[in-house]
């Protein structure tokens, strides 16, 4: 999976956390998955689709930093990663989809977003649609920890 | 002036809610999807709706209500992840008054309320 792909995933979860949140995520240096099992304790996946493409964005908190981003978001303080919590992680992670959907469609590669599903539980298992590697995005923000997955399968090329 | 938000999102909901709230628009009602929405619509000024959503998504929302004879003159905004061109131009054309992409800020949201309710 080249740059090109990941880039706008990049941009848009940015956006989308300085526009929700007000902070600037700080990203860390991308490596591929080499295992099934995700770190997160609560991660909010969405598929996409279309002829030539089929792949998936995943984002993953730790309970602190999904609870953080609850507070952030809506101005309420929770302990568990309740069904609101998990609300909050889908809806973020449509908005990240969306958003890079967006700007992928301006180059040219148009594709339709399934619903979130949401996973809760200790090392959990994201099962990402299609069997191309998975590249995960750490990020910081502030002094709490995420990260993003993203695997995606194009026959198609990109116009700039 | 009663505002109906209707997003799939209960964080959404809130999100809107309280931006809403601290506009000094304190008659806010709320609905999951379209089919609730279109039985909330009484005595509703201005309409706040997602377009992704289970049961009936917002773009047959608006349909909906633009071919009624007591609601179709309600504005509506449009708040949806769908950014690209081809669907503003459709849910344009379907009647919407503005439209709003997500990620969105709580300025935009005033200054789109504003410039629709003129
Ligand atoms: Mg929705």
């Amino acid at each position: 999976m080249e740059v090109q792909y990941i880039n706008p995933f990049i941009s848009a979860m940015n956006k989308t956390l300085e526009t929700m949140l007000g902070i600037l995520p700080k990203r860390g240096q991308p490596y591929l998955k080499n295992n099934k099992i995700t770190e997160g304790d609560i991660s909010g996946l969405i598929g996409f689709a279309e002829k030539n493409i089929i792949g998936s964005v995943a984002i993953s908190f730790p309970q602190e930093t999904a609870l953080f981003v609850y507070e952030k978001m809506t101005g309420d303080k929770l302990t568990t990663l309740n069904r609101d919590v998990q609300d909050s992680i889908g809806e973020l992670a449509n908005i990240v989809a969306g958003s890079a959907k967006t700007i992928l469609s301006g180059k040219g590669l148009s594709f339709h977003i399934s619903i979130p599903t949401v996973i809760v539980g200790k090392n959990h298992h994201i099962s990402h649609k299609a069997e191309t590697p998975i590249v995960v995005i750490p990020f910081h923000l502030q002094d709490f920890t995420f990260i993003m997955e993203v695997t995606m399968k194009i026959s198609k090329q990109l116009s700039d | 002036m009663k505002i109906l938000v209707v997003d799939d999102s209960i964080t959404m909901r809130r999100i809107i809610v309280n931006h809403l709230k601290q506009g000094g628009y304190n008659n806010v009602i709320e609905a999951g999807n379209g089919v609730e929405a279109i039985s909330h619509m009484a005595g509703v000024d201005l309409l706040l709706t997602d377009w992704n959503m289970p049961v009936m998504d917002g773009l047959t929302l608006v349909k909906e209500i633009r071919k009624s004879p007591t609601f179709s003159s309600v504005p509506i905004i449009m708040i949806t992840t769908e950014g690209a061109k081809a669907e503003v131009l459709e849910a344009l054309k379907n009647g919407v008054n503005d439209y709003i992409v997500k990620p969105f800020s709580k300025g935009t949201l005033a200054e789109k309320i504003q410039k629709v309710m003129e």
